[in-house]
């Protein structure tokens, strides 16, 4: 890790405010659907937005997780997916909300969905708490956003710096300096 | 109000969201007092998926640097649980080699599956590993297993909720609640 600071860009509070909003949008859109949901988180990032978001619909769904790598400790996207750990259920003629921490490439979540739709999912949607729009690279529709954020590298409430940091109730705004 | 999709399945709450964080938050300061002065680092590995709302909410509560890992096992061979093979789905990211390990877990019973999963955290040669559970079902015990961290001592009782699921379900409920009849 290089020499850096890190302050507060969106406190505990919000994020538990936009997290219940977030529940609250599924909640209504998967109600009236036959079909079962199934949320899919990606590890490790989102695994606190997962756990925090699916406790605040109030309705039933199954959790599932899987690993894909694009990521290194390095900040910047590669690009390639590999899949590491696939989900544990049957996808098929299921609803599926995948879970992230932050998009920005998108190039990651292009994959995962169009992998899911070709196991037979009914339909896939995409929440994430981070969005940087203007970082795309692949064409991704994002359903739900929790908040639009600006190219700062950022860290916390499962998004790392090197694997650390990800325990931060908070998201931080990482400044390297020297 | 109207009735939950699944109060059918819930007989009463057994914690509620404000006793469960009361006790992660307690939890989760022990361990920092624990580890505050080791020069090695933390590694706290998710038992997936039933111990991922304690895993996420006692990271936060540990204040300390952290890194956060994730495993994935299946039991499986005889009907007899003692004799079960374990199966790793996932293994660790992480190297665990001369680093301190916290086990989270949601809840053990037999600890037999457990033992194994020690057992196997154990032989990569880590400087300590240590337990933590939400609940803890000492009544069910098969294996020996020591539990340095637990949130709460419960009766052999069905719970659901706050990661633990019945057939997949109920996972999602923001408390634990003992099960009840499905008719």
């Amino acid at each position: 890790m290089k020499k850096h600071k890190i302050e507060v860009m969106i406190p505990r509070e919000d994020i538990k405010r936009k997290v219940r909003e977030l529940g609250e949008l599924i909640e209504k859109d998967i109600k009236d659907s036959d079909n079962e949901v199934i949320c899919v988180g990606l590890l490790k990032g989102s695994a606190i937005f997962m756990a925090d978001l699916v406790q605040r619909i109030d309705h039933p769904v199954k959790m599932d997780f899987m690993s894909v790598s694009s990521y290194g400790s390095s900040m910047e996207t590669s690009g390639v997916v590999k899949i590491i750990k696939d989900v544990d259920e049957d996808v098929e003629g299921k609803d599926i909300v995948i879970i992230e921490d932050i998009i920005d490439s998108g190039l990651t979540l292009n994959y995962v969905k169009k992998f899911l739709l070709s196991k037979g999912a009914a339909s896939v949607k995409i929440c994430t708490l981070l969005d940087k729009p203007y970082r795309r690279k692949a064409e991704v529709f994002v359903d739900y956003v929790g908040f639009e954020i600006p190219n700062e590298f950022v860290v916390g409430y499962g998004i790392d710096y090197a694997e650390f940091y990800r325990n931060l109730p908070y998201i931080g705004k990482v400044t390297l300096l020297d | 109000m109207s009735k939950k999709p699944w109060d059918k399945g819930i007989s009463r709450k057994m914690y509620t969201e404000e006793q469960i964080a009361q006790r992660v938050k307690e939890l989760g300061a022990q361990i920092t007092e624990d580890f505050k002065d080791k020069e090695e680092d933390l590694i706290i590995v998710c038992l997936l998926k039933g111990s991922i709302m304690f895993m996420a909410d006692i990271c936060r509560e540990i204040k300390l640097p952290i890194k956060m890992d994730f495993m994935s096992v299946s039991s499986y061979g005889d009907d007899l649980e003692s004799s079960r093979e374990v199966k790793i789905v996932k293994d660790l990211d992480e190297k665990i080699m001369g680093k301190h390990v916290i086990v989270v877990e949601d809840i053990i019973d037999s600890g037999l599956t457990l033992k194994k999963v020690l057992k196997l955290l154990g032989s990569r040669s880590p400087a300590s590993v240590s337990l933590c559970t939400l609940l803890n079902k000492e009544v069910r015990r098969e294996a020996d297993v020591e539990v340095q961290y637990i949130g709460f001592d419960i009766e052999d009782e069905f719970v659901l909720g706050y990661g633990l699921d019945f057939k997949q379900e109920y996972r999602n409920i923001p408390y634990v609640a003992v099960m009840g009849s499905l008719d």
